[in-house]
């Protein structure tokens, strides 16, 4: 940890400097410590100590950017230097207006010093007791284990001077036999928090019981979605859909959509990145404090998140969601929370007479028609078959093509219990899902495992 | 430098290691997006630091810093080695490298013209009057144009005497027209779709694109696809055109051969391999028209390098030869399952990772057809074009491709366009339904920047070299 007050000072004297109108400098830095395993051993265990500084310079609406990895004295200028070399060779923007000024922030807690000092001796002993509770039945251990302390601070010539210390641990476990397997997860910013025992115990689970299984036909079924599956179709909903640009440029599901009914009544999602549960983070990559934003009330498409660019464009404030300058595709929702219901996945299975429970799905791609949310993947490490109320057994893979607009609407039911997804923005943010059950899910592919 | 990158060397020799590398890398980039008419963003990056590898008490062990110091190189070297300690926690083997000559040697990559030095004022002129002619027409709401360019200047060197510079330039870039109109949206790109197309060259590499006399086509298919009727939901014949063959080899041939991901170090993130063991010199991956190469050695590909970021020297294997699945991508850890030597495809993205098994430049060798003679001899198909959207299970068997455009081929010639036509299939099948590929005039490599594998993940530019391609009896649409 470099520390508050030197990471400030250092930004502060290196825009004092700059002869733009407005400078921004933001820090992103720390120290993190992977270990990844296959067949049951560490394969990968890696540390990596590494800052980032972001100049955004401001010459009249024209802004140049230029970052640096480097915090010595002549590199700083240097970057300095190039951004704004940028700047003046840049065209206007009309849509800028101001960098931020000063701001005020939410205290919430981010930093764990246990999380910071965990070792690669700590991660491996850990894991070894994975691979020990998964070898009582003859099954294999594949996952990474992960543990970072980092600090993010965001300084500009208007005022704005904030810095938040983090640290954040993330444990994927994929349990296999020769033919099943199961998953199980989990993101935290404590690590005392992680319970491998029961992590395990779940993968261990799924994979037992999904062994030897057996084909099923694509077509339309009921589906349990549990909350890692719907997290993976939520980031998607996110990527092309809830942010500022996509909205503008009328690409996305929401587009000329705001105000109407898109999804079922069921359906609530917003965005809240002060909740401390949630990988909360207190401001933005501008300096701005996160706002709660709804996007989907009771079904309702109700708004997007901005930045400061494309809030200036829809004559609106930003909500706090922009990304660091270099990030070209505006604002994003970070922590996205799906509102809970009062069901549970033992219910939803008791309900079902002829449907999947899937645990998570594999390689999403929600480019296929962007305006109707079509998106494809496949099912991935515990599906299973439900008939009359019960698992019946596992199955094999299966791809879906669907639209979500249309399986958003067909959810039936949400259980009350949440959990915490892992999502692209890993130190910063996550999805926050329950367990779904969605009518007539439409697979389109099988696959042969 | 090289003084301290010897002193760290002789200390992990003195630390006695099994073995040790340290990889340092310094890489600028710059980046130009224009959007609409205006300048979206432009951004220089300056990225440095070193990261090293260790092999100590038979297991891995890997630290990096972006302070370049002799203290923190040895600071980070009695880290890497703490590491490795906590790794052999649960070892089960001994780590054993498969031999490799230890090379002292240099490599730059060829280009003509240093892009960081032409004025950034003429990349931005390019780039805006490109998306102008884009933008001549209101149903194009989104009109692009992207340039990426990187410089990266590495040191490998190894506790078993390598030491090997390299300069690669890497260059790129791509416009692209969004058609918006009564909730329809249809894009189209050139000269390749996502970010363009890249290569390990100079600006010229982006003067032969020829944005300007390709702009107005680009556009005009966009709005024509506006209009176009959905491509059918059918079994039929299917002609593929390079871009997207660069991604159907990418996800189909490419990843699966990866020997990590085979033997299993891949499953946490993005799963396995149905290319096992066992099927080495058996399977009949495609048909007798298939031939799929690894070749590290191409000129300009993206995925062409001197060595690989263990020191082995860059290479040309088979993968695939006349539809038998003959190779993988391999490394020195893994080779020697096979009782062979890295065919050197072990690459970072960036001295904080460690190196994996990669894709260098994946190339389906070209065939003998003349594209107007492969259309001429198809009575009835569809031929897609640039990728839109990508799908593949996680043992690379069931896939799902969108492209951009179609458009129906009846009684031999190239009739009326599609929208949003979709494929799928089931790997060694849809390969063994190749029944033709054309010729090397229509061949060329098609650059990817955005290869994601690992964790942390990493990001790796590879490339694929395809002609246009033949198949037959293909699931299109996704209705039925």
């Amino acid at each position: 940890m470099i520390g508050k007050d030197k990471i400030l000072s250092t930004l502060k004297t290196a825009i004092k400097k700059s002869t733009a109108d407005q400078t921004e400098a933001i820090f992103i830095g720390g120290e993190n410590g992977l270990t990844r395993y296959a067949n049951s051993t560490i394969h990968q265990n890696v540390s990596e100590n590494n800052s980032k500084i972001y100049f955004r310079t401001i010459l009249g609406k024209k802004i140049g950017v230029a970052i640096t990895n480097s915090l010595k004295r002549e590199d700083l200028k240097r970057a300095l230097d190039n951004a704004m070399e940028i700047a003046k060779n840049q065209r206007e923007n009309p849509d800028f207006v101001s960098l931020p000024s000063k701001q005020s922030y939410k205290k919430i807690k981010t930093h764990f010093k246990k999380t910071a000092s965990f070792t690669p001796i700590q991660r491996a002993e850990k894991v070894k007791e994975i691979f020990e509770k998964a070898k009582k039945h003859d099954l294999d251990v594949a996952g990474s284990f992960s543990t970072a302390e980092s600090e993010i601070a965001v300084v500009n010539s208007l005022g704005v001077a904030c810095y938040q210390p983090l640290t954040s641990s993330f444990i994927n476990i994929v349990v296999m036999s020769g033919n099943s397997s199961g998953y199980s997860e989990f993101l935290t910013r404590d690590v005392t928090t992680v319970d491998v025992e029961k992590l395990a115990e779940v993968a261990i689970g799924k994979c037992l019981e999904s062994k030897n299984p057996k084909g099923v036909e694509p077509g339309e079924y009921d589906v349990i979605l549990e909350p890692a599956a719907l997290a993976n179709l939520i980031e998607w909903l996110n990527y092309i859909g809830f942010g500022s640009k996509p909205l503008q440029e009328k690409t996305s599901f929401m587009a000329d959509r705001i105000g109407k009914k898109i999804m079922g009544d069921s359906i609530s999602i917003y965005d809240d990145g002060n909740d401390e549960s949630a990988m909360g983070f207190p401001f933005d990559f501008e300096g701005v404090p996160k706002k709660k934003v709804t996007i989907i009330q009771s079904g309702v498409a109700k708004g997007v998140v901005y930045d400061s660019l494309s809030a200036t464009k829809d004559k609106v404030k930003s909500t706090g969601h922009a990304l660091t300058p270099d990030f070209s595709e505006g604002a994003i929702a970070l922590n996205l929370f799906v509102k809970a219901g009062n069901s549970s996945i033992k219910k939803m299975i008791e309900k079902t007479k002829r449907g999947l429970l899937i645990t998570r799905f594999h390689y999403i791609n929600g480019y296929l028609d962007t305006r109707n949310a079509l998106f494809t993947g496949m099912t991935r490490d515990g599906t299973f078959f439900i008939e009359n109320g019960k698992i019946k057994h596992g199955i094999k893979n299966l791809r879906f093509t669907e639209s979500m607009l249309k399986a958003f609407s067909n959810v039936v039911e949400l259980s009350r219990d949440r959990k915490v997804i892992n999502s692209w923005w890993e130190d910063v943010g996550c999805i926050v899902c329950p367990a779904v059950l969605i009518k007539k899910f439409k697979f389109t592919g099988k696959t042969e495992f | 430098m090289e003084d301290k990158i010897k002193v760290t060397i002789d200390y992990l020799k003195k630390k006695k290691v099994d073995y040790a590398d340290i990889r340092l890398q310094k890489k600028l980039a710059e980046s130009i997006k224009v959007k609409n008419k205006n300048v979206e963003s432009i951004s220089r990056n300056e990225d440095q630091g070193f990261g090293i590898r260790v092999i100590n008490s038979g297991s891995w062990g890997f630290a990096s810093s972006s302070v370049t110091t002799e203290a923190e190189m040895k600071r980070v070297a009695n880290k890497a080695i703490q590491i490795a300690k906590a790794s052999a926690i649960t070892k089960k083997e001994n780590v054993v490298l498969a031999e490799q000559e230890s090379f002292v040697d240099k490599y730059q990559s060829f280009y003509q013209l240093d892009p960081f030095t032409v004025p950034l004022d003429r990349k931005i002129e390019l780039l805006l009057n490109s998306t102008q002619i884009l933008s001549k027409s209101k149903k194009i709401k989104v009109a692009e144009g992207y340039m990426g360019f990187y410089k990266t200047d590495k040191v490998f060197a190894s506790t078993e005497g390598a030491y090997i510079t390299q300069a690669i330039l890497e260059s790129g870039a791509g416009i692209f027209a969004t058609a918006v109109d009564d909730g329809e949206v249809q894009r189209r790109s050139y000269p390749g779709s996502h970010t363009g197309d890249f290569a390990t060259r100079g600006y010229e590499f982006i003067q032969e694109m020829r944005f300007l006399e390709n702009a107005e086509r680009t556009r005009e298919e966009a709005i024509q696809l506006l209009s176009a009727d959905p491509c059918p939901d059918t079994t039929t014949t299917l002609i593929i055109t390079g871009p997207q063959m660069a991604l159907q080899i990418h996800e189909s041939c490419g990843h699966p051969t990866e020997l990590d991901r085979v033997l299993g170090t891949e499953i946490s993130l993005a799963g396995g391999s149905f290319l096992t063991l066992d099927k080495l010199s058996k399977l009949r991956y495609g048909s007798d028209k298939v031939s799929i190469t690894a070749d590290a050695t191409v000129p300009g590909g993206l995925g062409t390098f001197g060595y690989d970021d263990e020191g082995v020297k860059a290479q040309r294997s088979f993968l695939v030869k006349d539809g038998l699945f003959v190779g993988y991508l391999t490394s020195r850890e893994t080779a020697p399952v096979l009782k062979q030597k890295s065919n050197g495809t072990m690459r970072a993205d960036g001295w904080n990772r460690i190196p994996l098994i990669r894709m260098t430049n994946i190339n389906l060798e070209p065939g003998e057809w003349e594209l107007n003679d492969l259309i001429a001899d198809t009575q009835e198909g569809i031929l897609v074009d640039m990728n839109k959207s990508w799908s593949i299970d996680d043992k690379r068997l069931n896939f799902q491709f969108g492209t951009e455009i179609a458009w129906e081929i009846k009684n031999g010639k190239v009739g009326k366009v599609y929208k949003n036509p979709v494929y799928t299939g089931i790997t060694p099948e849809f390969w063994n339904s190749c029944d033709a590929v054309c010729n090397r005039k229509h061949w060329r490599v098609w650059g990817v920047p955005n290869c994601g594998k690992g964790e942390p993940m990493q990001i790796m530019h590879v490339a694929h070299g395809a002609s246009p391609t033949r198949f037959r009896n293909i699931k299109v649409g996704v209705s039925k």
